[in-house]
């Protein structure tokens, strides 16, 4: 027992922990790398669905991405370069989310147990995110590779016959999960940021849900539209596109 | 046999131990606190409308100060407080809000210029001044000449408890939580810890302490519509009664709230009324001005109820299939007063009646509320008779509130009463060696055990919930509101005959662990005897004062009963051993008068008219209310130095005047 | 007769359904018990809430129910538990909005004591302590002069966030703190939002960072939101996390 007056401060010295910015890094890392994947994403549908124009149009657009509009002759390995960055960006946005998935079969266990009680859509959805994120982990990085080590094929008549004669069941799979898991994850991000904070959860749900339903609907018309294509060059595989006229 | 050694032992984690326990703490000692739920969970939160302190910040508050504020809980306590403790009180309570607001309490503040109001059922609008911009403002509260009521929105004993439960553990104060004391370890003259259970576990623990503090609230629970939550079983007072030697004051005197919710008993704040609401009838009649021409429906607690009884037993309540009730409307607030100051209010009408406040009437009854009888304690609220014995806040009968307490300054004790009587713990300990007798400890160590133990063996034939409902029918039948002689005759028999069917109680359930089944089986023999200390206490006391009300003695008596009942607990006996404690009416700075509201007709003592003729008499010698203060009664000696000190309000002088510049000026409008 | 003995005893005189309670049974001091589910049948009436309803089956059917009631008025927060899996306030749940089959859980995440019961209290204190949960104020204040002044908006503001209960509803309606026991919840990072907004708090927002710019605090958050949807007090919860999360952010990024 000792007398006198104590503070608050001599009761209790404070003990400053060290101070790490990794975990508000990586959180934030993980929401940007998101961002960037759904803008990508966004953006590459745009131009792959641009086979809906015309054939020539998609044509147009290859060219554009391999670099024939800045350098006067295509480069493929431009594409491969971006589907390796994209590559790159994927695996840093799965591993930083990882972290945030269940670590052991027991947190599984304790997680699906929530789900089940509570009934509630956010938890659900945030369920469906990172059962979508987990299929993209695999399917993305098969497409990506596609793209990395075929850059050179890509094209009206290429890309048709690729998705008519092997790869329509990936991408089909493909478009709806990434749609769902990019709707929800923007979905989580607005909430998270406290972006759009007069909108309440229930009507962002409806906007996000209603444009991810517009888009998987606009990229199923995309898928085909390259299929039918695909299916005219059922005898003639491996022919390339001749462009209607090419600008010097 | 697990001993924990400790400098102080508080048993109760609400305001009034927090607060003791941070002050005994500051004072470097070692301090162990013991509650029986978790401390923010406890009945202090429920506190809603505010706090009595007269800050004198708010253009309604103007001109208060210590005296107003002294002379309405005086005239609130019908005169049944101990006026000494009473100035304490009004002179700690600026100095204690003020803490709370350094600590953290958002309490509500002035906000400068016209602010719209409700006085009498008429809207009206109030000008507040720009020198008290951001200072602590208040409401309106039943039997204040004032608004004195600081508060937080409808949650102040909320956020006051937050505040003081986290200052409490900034202190590092160990709290152990769900551990209840069962008895007190004494030696006849000295009090030297508890004997304490594990609600959780069922384990017996001994603490030893050098002063000990009970401040376990109120006992409302031994009735059966209470606005007490379900822990308010009295067990601190109980325990301090059963060492037969500490003794608890005015037991008698049981608060009754005009306002709890028909049929439920939850409380809502006396702010709807401070506020502007207005009791109706069954044809929506605003009855109270009837009875109260000047206070109407802000008249003090007792007499509120007494005039709603009343007026149901005329036929005029409402009815409902539940039962008769009244209404409490306080539509006329507007949704955006009761949005942001009784949201508390709307959440509980929303939830348990269903209803909008701010569209619909909300019915309400009256109901036990509160304990103004407790541990009789002196100024420095020790034991007058086992000395280390400490208490404070409801479980005390420190006796401020007399025979009513006014709203709000419940609260206001709690944080009062702990900053002193913590002080006082400490000067006790520091004072005082503290030598433990193991021997002692373990005496009664296994005294409980076998207590417990034989509890749990014998089998008995009385079932303990019959008992308890048996116990709260009694006291609400016949120790309520009205009371009658027959009536408490018949109280006193049965509750005697309930504590004796308590030695045959027999457990259905295992009784181990957190067994409540066995939790109540201990507690209700002690329940028993504080309900016939009320009981005897009530029958014993031929007047009405405050709150009891006797209809076969209507009138206060002060030529015999200006006094302060006492009850003890001899070892093995039936009944409480009652004798009683007399007020000097020569030493009284309020002698006693008619109150303001209420009855006109009281038997005055005998001294009264010589007593008043000494007070005037130095109303008109002094010129300075401080000096006229302490030629009538001296109480500064009772404080700790460091909080002799005047408090400064705004617009008030060195001499205590207040100069409102406005006024005097006549400046502005 | 109480108010629960009325409200029964109305329900009986009125015929109401029957209302059936499966409700978790395990208790942990006794060896031989195993965690399970009993159930009970009770009639319904209008205004009994799981108050009343708890408290008459411990009466009329088994004494040793364990289960947590304080204030039975919504407001010290004690009697949270999953009322068919959601976490919320028992005592002010009218039994009327409820379907003909109850089934009632403790809360998870804290240590349970038996049957519903369970120790928030200890959990709100390592919290606290983690967290230094109070106004961090270096000194004292005369107490004899006038208070400091305070913006009445602002004395509003913070009230709004200290209506928290610490009933543990957000902590239990919480994905991330089910699965981690570390976080320190809604209820946490809530109180962080009350202090930081204080004026008479010293604390600067690098300090806070300290407290909650960690996996364990902020950044820990997945935004699953159930605190917000469950909170009994409609605290802000989703506002504020978000509010937080920015300004942590910024700390990061300046500091």
């Amino acid at each position: 027992m000792s007398a006198g007056r104590h503070s608050q401060a001599q009761l209790e010295p404070r003990n400053a922990p060290a101070v790490s910015y990794w975990p508000a890094r990586l959180d934030l890392l993980q929401g940007a790398s998101g961002l960037l994947l759904v803008l990508f994403m966004w953006a590459h549908m745009t131009f792959v669905s641009s086979i809906l124009v015309s054939e020539e149009a998609m044509y147009r657009v290859s060219l554009m991405f391999e670099g024939y509009y800045v350098f006067g002759s295509s480069h493929p390995w431009l594409v491969s370069v971006v589907a390796l960055a994209i590559t790159a960006l994927l695996m840093l946005h799965a591993v930083l989310a990882m972290r945030k998935f269940p670590q052991n079969a027991r947190q599984y266990a304790d997680f699906l147990a929530h789900r089940r009680r509570m009934h509630h859509t956010d938890t659900t959805l945030w369920w469906w995110q990172l059962v979508t994120g987990f299929l993209l982990f695999f399917m993305a990085p098969a497409h990506l590779y596609t793209m990395f080590s075929q850059a050179d094929q890509i094209g009206p008549y290429a890309s048709s016959w690729r998705v008519y004669s092997t790869q329509w069941p990936l991408y089909l799979v493909l478009l709806v999960v990434v749609e769902i898991h990019a709707a929800l994850g923007l979905y989580r991000l607005i909430v998270k940021w406290g972006w759009l904070r007069s909108v309440s959860r229930k009507y962002l749900r409806m906007i996000i849900g209603g444009l991810a339903v517009y888009l998987v609907l606009h990229g199923v018309s995309t898928l085909l539209a390259y299929y039918k294509l695909g299916e005219t060059l059922r005898d003639t595989p491996g022919l390339r596109y001749q462009p209607v006229e090419v600008h010097p | 046999m697990k001993v924990l050694h400790t400098d102080v032992l508080v048993i109760g984690g609400g305001l009034a131990g927090l607060r003791a326990a941070i002050a005994a703490r500051r004072r470097g000692l070692e301090v162990t606190v013991l509650s029986i739920v978790p401390p923010k969970r406890s009945h202090s939160a429920a506190a809603q409308g505010g706090m009595q302190a007269s800050l004198a910040n708010c253009l309604k508050g103007f001109g208060d100060n210590e005296d107003v504020h002294f002379a309405d809980t005086v005239r609130g306590s019908d005169w049944g407080a101990d006026q000494a403790v009473a100035r304490m009180f009004v002179h700690m309570a600026p100095k204690a809000i003020r803490e709370l607001a350094h600590w953290g309490v958002p309490w509500n503040r002035v906000a400068p210029g016209a602010q719209s109001a409700v006085i009498n059922g008429e809207k009206v609008e109030l000008r507040e001044r720009a020198e008290a911009a951001g200072l602590i403002t208040a409401r309106n509260f039943g039997g204040t000449a004032k608004w004195r009521a600081c508060y937080v929105s409808d949650g102040t004993g909320h956020s006051m408890l937050y505040t003081i439960s986290d200052q409490a553990i900034a202190a590092s104060i160990p709290v152990h939580e769900r551990i209840e004391a069962l008895s007190l370890v004494h030696d006849g003259a000295r009090c030297r810890g508890a004997i304490a259970r594990n609600l959780m576990t069922g384990e017996l623990l001994a603490y030893t302490a050098g002063a000990t503090c009970i401040a376990t609230g109120g006992f409302g629970r031994i009735y059966e519509v209470s606005t007490n939550a379900i822990i308010n079983q009295g067990m601190g007072a109980a325990i301090a009664l059963e060492t037969g030697v500490a003794e608890l004051g005015n037991m008698e005197a049981v608060q009754f709230h005009p306002t709890a919710i028909f049929p439920a008993g939850i409380l809502v704040t006396e702010g709807c009324r401070g506020d502007g609401g207005l009791l109706l009838d069954r044809n929506e009649h605003r009855f109270m001005p009837d009875y109260e021409p000047e206070k109407a429906e802000l008249a003090s607690r007792d007499v509120v109820s007494r005039h709603m009884e009343s007026h149901i037993n005329k036929g005029l309540g409402a009815t409902s299939r539940f039962g008769e009730h009244l209404w409490l409307d306080i539509r006329l607030l507007g949704e955006d007063h009761i949005n942001t100051r009784l949201r508390e209010v709307k959440e509980i009408c929303q939830y348990f009646l269903g209803i909008d406040p701010a569209r619909e009437l909300i019915p309400v009854r009256p109901a036990q509320h509160y304990s103004m009888g407790g541990i009789r304690t002196d100024a420095h609220g020790q034991s007058g008779t086992l000395k280390g014995l400490f208490a404070c806040g409801e479980a005390a009968c420190w006796d401020l509130h007399g025979f009513n307490r006014l709203g709000g300054n419940s609260v206001a004790e709690t944080v009062v009463a702990g900053m002193l009587v913590g002080e006082s713990m400490a000067d006790f300990c520091l004072g005082n060696e503290a030598s433990v007798d193991t021997g002692l400890v373990r005496e009664f160590f296994e005294r409980e055990q076998a207590a417990l133990d034989n509890l749990r063996r014998r089998g008995g034939a009385q079932r303990v919930t019959a008992l308890n409902a048996a116990m709260q029918s009694a006291m609400t039948r016949n120790v309520g509101i009205y009371r009658d002689a027959d009536g408490l005759q018949a109280a006193v028999a049965e509750l005697g005959s309930l504590l004796e069917r308590c030695a045959d109680i027999g457990l259905q359930s295992g009784g181990h662990g957190a067994d409540p089944e066995l939790v109540l089986a201990y507690r209700l023999p002690r329940m028993l005897k504080l309900a016939l200390c009320v009981a005897q206490g009530a029958l014993n006391r031929t007047e009405s004062r405050g709150a009891h009300c006797r209809l076969d003695f209507p009138e206060r008596d002060d030529s015999q009963w200006l006094n302060r009942t006492l009850a003890r607990w001899p070892a093995g006996a039936a009944l409480p051993e009652l004798r009683y404690e007399a007020l000097d009416i020569m030493a009284m700075e309020l002698p006693p008068a008619w109150r303001g509201y209420g009855s006109r007709d009281f038997i005055p003592h005998p001294q009264q008219a010589q007593r008043q003729r000494e007070v005037e008499a130095a109303t008109e010698q002094y010129g300075n209310r401080f000096e006229r203060q302490e030629a009538l009664m001296p109480y500064t000696h009772l404080l700790p130095e460091r909080y002799r000190s005047h408090n400064a309000r705004l617009f008030e002088d060195g001499q205590g005047a207040f100069n409102d510049p406005e006024a005097a000026g006549g400046a502005a409008e | 007769m109480n108010d629960a003995a009325v409200i029964a005893k109305d329900g009986e005189e009125h015929g109401a359904r029957r209302l059936r309670f499966e409700i978790f049974r395990f208790n942990p001091c006794d060896p031989d018990s195993r965690p399970h589910y009993d159930t009970f049948e009770l009639d319904d009436a209008p205004g009994m809430t799981l108050f009343i309803a708890l408290n008459l089956i411990r009466e009329q059917q088994d004494p040793g129910l364990q289960f947590d009631f304080v204030c039975r008025a919504g407001i010290c927060g004690s009697c949270a538990m999953l009322i068919n899996g959601r976490p919320t306030l028992a005592c002010r749940t009218l039994t009327g909005t409820l379907p003909d089959t109850v089934r009632l859980s403790p809360l998870p995440v804290f240590e349970l004591i038996g049957d519903l019961s369970v120790n928030t209290g200890k959990w709100m204190r390592q919290m606290s302590e983690r967290l230094r949960t109070w106004v961090d104020v270096a000194e004292d204040v005369d107490l004899d002069s006038l208070e400091t002044p305070m913006d009445p908006d602002a004395a509003q503001a913070i009230y709004e966030l200290e209506r928290c209960i610490e009933c543990g509803c957000c902590v239990a309606g919480c994905g991330t703190a089910v699965m981690r026991e570390s976080f320190v919840g809604a209820v946490g990072l809530n109180k962080m939002a009350r202090f930081r907004l204080d004026p008479r708090d010293t604390r600067e927002d690098a300090d806070f960072f300290e407290l909650i710019g960690t996996d364990e605090g902020i950044f820990g958050c997945m935004s699953l939101l159930g605190c917000d949807d469950v909170c009994p007090k409609d605290l802000p919860l989703q506002t504020q996390l978000a509010y937080l999360r920015r300004k942590m952010a910024k700390v990061t990024l300046t500091g």
